[in-house]
């Protein structure tokens, strides 16, 4: 998995926001965000760091094959 | 309601994966690759979508170091100015990463400007356009300042810093707006139109001069933070008539072997390292020649010497540590007074890291993906920083198409040329055009009324943003990349190149840009982007094997096996690429050091 698990949110957005490639959505119902395309998930960690809360969890596995130039 | 019907597949997809006890999803479920293809079925409705229009002196697209100083100054000229960003202001794009910012201070510098310039047009191999590479020079030092007084050098995240002057100044943001079209009216460019990522609108602006600041980009190679840049802004600017340039040239990052795909991990946790100022250091750091070595040999899983090592007759040694693969004699040619044996020296404090990416901290791994076996093309798609983009006109980024300009890695202004050259410089080189573009925007604008819209063309540019929600059948924009990446990224297509193999690989760009791309689906706003993210990185890939079949020599980070010699007879020029009236990709030259006829 990248971005793995959203624990304890306090709805604030701001991994929403600070997303580049538009990973999390927000769960209106219930105020918190989730992670709606982990395979878009670059593992840059902005949403960690931008999490007040610290609620966000990453590994570095993505989730989808990788294509490189050689292995 | 569109809305509800958003909502309720929101909340039913959030139950499924409460049950586990998490908040997430899973990987497999979620991309759904290996579902039977079934009739799209959009999540939202594409009728729902209401449009907006607004309109402002110089509209500013993009969110990163150059559409931050471009709002800035062209707001500081006196224009009224929209700033609009696909993702959030200093949180997309590469800005986010780079921790080196090159700053010319006369008072410390070992060189004069004419020596910096002279240095950079030898490594470069006269690749540079020296009017551009002394601006970085001499701006650089006043946009660093600026920067400080924002606070820029007081964290790892850029945000807080770059919305201090915008809220100073009320400068209108809009962010997480994807732009996929420019208008063009009586010749000239008159605005743009896009689409919000939040809500069901189509937002049309119409503007007096535009600044595109929307960086470079990939295809979504793994490994590096660029999967959010796309070639947009060159792509929607092609498309009105706008001369691109650059697209033979190679960023050559590669990953680590192990997690390749995790940008964090491959540059050593450094987006959490604050940045720092850069001073005078001209490399010749190719990257390709880690892909000619890896192409000769085989990949070696003790790892290979990194990028600059070698050259014809360095041993590419390491000082410690298993012996990584020797450099491999021949490949791409190095000025002799860049050839160096061993790693690029890892500079002290202060002086910031390869590529300019780098924080104050020597990061104990070393630079991204180097450490232990490494595998390429982590940054496949992206050319050298700079060095593609809009053709300029003169040094204000003016492009070829009027009220229409350009700064940053979205500027083809060879700073560097098709090689970097000195660290830190890609951030700062971004700073300084950005806000020589918005003064100069700012200006033009006070000449220019604004020109009505046509509504037909509005209309046109809302079914065009639409079309993919609203396909009934389809491919998916997460396969079409895939295949894209497949044929585009192996060592063997895009970094050692020959015509052959280059022939094939234009045949499949092709075949996707003909028939895929008017195929490609979405079934919410988040698909919808990946749709059109997708069509620029099929154009970008067309114009990238064009311009590599064209350029029949081989010269900095552009390596030919059937051409592999600077070739001074033919090749003392750029590739200019731009769109006929009948639709057709053209290329041209243009002479080294000369300016667009």
């Amino acid at each position: 998995m990248p971005i793995h698990e959203i624990s304890g949110c306090i709805g604030c957005e701001a991994c929403v926001k600070s997303c580049p490639t538009d990973v999390i959505q927000m769960d209106r119902e219930r105020n918190k965000a989730y992670i709606a395309y982990p395979e878009d998930c670059q593992i840059c960690h902005l949403c960690r760091l931008n999490c007040p809360v610290n609620a966000i969890s990453i590994t570095p596995e993505k989730s989808i094959p990788v294509m490189v130039s050689w292995r | 309601m569109s809305k509800d019907r958003e909502t309720d597949l929101s909340r039913r997809r959030f139950m499924g994966v409460a049950a586990g006890g998490l908040l997430g999803v899973s990987a497999l479920s979620a991309l759904n690759l290996n579902a039977a293809p079934v009739q799209n079925q959009p999540k939202i409705d594409p009728d729902s979508f209401s449009t907006e229009r607004t309109e402002t002196d110089v509209l500013v697209i993009g969110g990163g170091m150059a559409g931050l100083f471009a709002a800035v100054k062209a707001h500081d000229a006196g224009a009224r100015v929209l700033l609009v960003s696909k993702g959030r202001l200093g949180s997309s794009g590469l800005t986010p990463f780079a921790k080196g910012i090159f700053s010319y201070d006369p008072a410390t510098a070992d060189m004069s400007i004419d020596q910096f310039v002279a240095k950079v047009s030898e490594s470069a191999l006269d690749t540079n356009n020296p009017v551009f590479t002394r601006q970085l020079a001499e701006h650089s030092r006043a946009r660093v300042e600026e920067l400080r007084s924002w606070g820029f050098f007081d964290s790892a995240l850029y945000n807080n810093s770059f919305m201090r002057p915008i809220e100073a100044r009320n400068i209108p943001l809009q962010e997480r707006v994807m732009i996929t079209h420019l208008l063009k009216e009586q010749g000239r460019v008159v605005g743009a139109s896009g689409f919000s990522m939040d809500e069901n609108r189509i937002i049309h602006y119409r503007a007096k001069t535009v600044v595109l600041c929307t960086g470079s980009g990939g295809f979504k190679s793994s490994g590096f933070p660029l999967c959010d840049v796309t070639h947009d802004g060159t792509i929607m600017a092609y498309k009105i008539g706008a001369k691109v340039t650059g697209k033979e040239w190679n960023d050559g990052h590669p990953a680590s072997a192990v997690n390749s795909g995790s940008c964090y991990d491959n540059w050593h946790g450094q987006v959490e390292e604050k940045p720092s100022i850069t001073s005078v250091d001209v490399h010749h750091d190719l990257g390709v020649d880690m892909n000619y070595t890896a192409y000769v040999q085989g990949p070696s899983s003790e790892g290979m010497g990194p990028p600059g090592a070698g050259g014809p007759g360095a041993d590419g040694g390491r000082p410690e540590g298993p012996p990584p693969m020797e450099q491999a004699s021949g490949g791409p040619y190095v000025p002799e007074a860049f050839r160096r044996s061993g790693p690029p020296p890892m500079p002290p404090r202060e002086e910031g890291l390869l590529a300019g990416l780098f924080g104050d901290k020597r990061p104990e791994g070393g630079p991204p993906g180097m450490q232990g076996p490494m595998v390429g093309g982590s940054t496949a798609g992206m050319a050298i920083h700079k060095s593609e983009g809009l053709v300029p006109v003169n040094e204000t980024g003016l492009s070829t198409v009027p009220g229409l300009y350009a700064a940053g890695d979205a500027l083809g202004s060879y700073m560097s040329g098709g090689i970097y050259t000195q660290i830190g410089s890609s951030l700062a080189g971004s700073a300084v055009q950005g806000a020589i573009a918005g003064e100069a925007a700012a200006k033009a604008s006070q000449k220019q009324a604004l020109v009505p819209l046509s509504s037909a063309r509005l209309q046109a540019v809302e079914e065009e943003i639409l079309a993919p929600l609203k396909r009934k059948r389809g491919y998916s924009p997460a396969w079409v990349t895939q295949v894209l990446q497949g044929v585009m990224i192996p060592n063997f297509v895009l970094y050692i190149k020959k015509e052959r193999m280059m022939q094939a690989a234009l045949a499949y760009v092709e075949e996707l840009r003909e028939h895929h791309v008017p195929m490609l689906l979405a079934d919410d706003r988040h698909k919808l982007r990946l749709a059109h993210e997708t069509e620029n990185m099929i154009i970008t890939a067309e114009m990238k094997m064009r311009a590599s079949i064209m350029r029949k020599e081989s010269r900095c980070s552009h390596y030919r096996l059937d051409y592999p010699e600077v070739d001074e007879e033919n090749w003392r020029a750029w590739i200019n690429i731009w769109q006929d009236e009948n639709g057709q990709m053209q290329l041209e030259k243009q002479p080294f050091g000369s300016w667009p006829v």
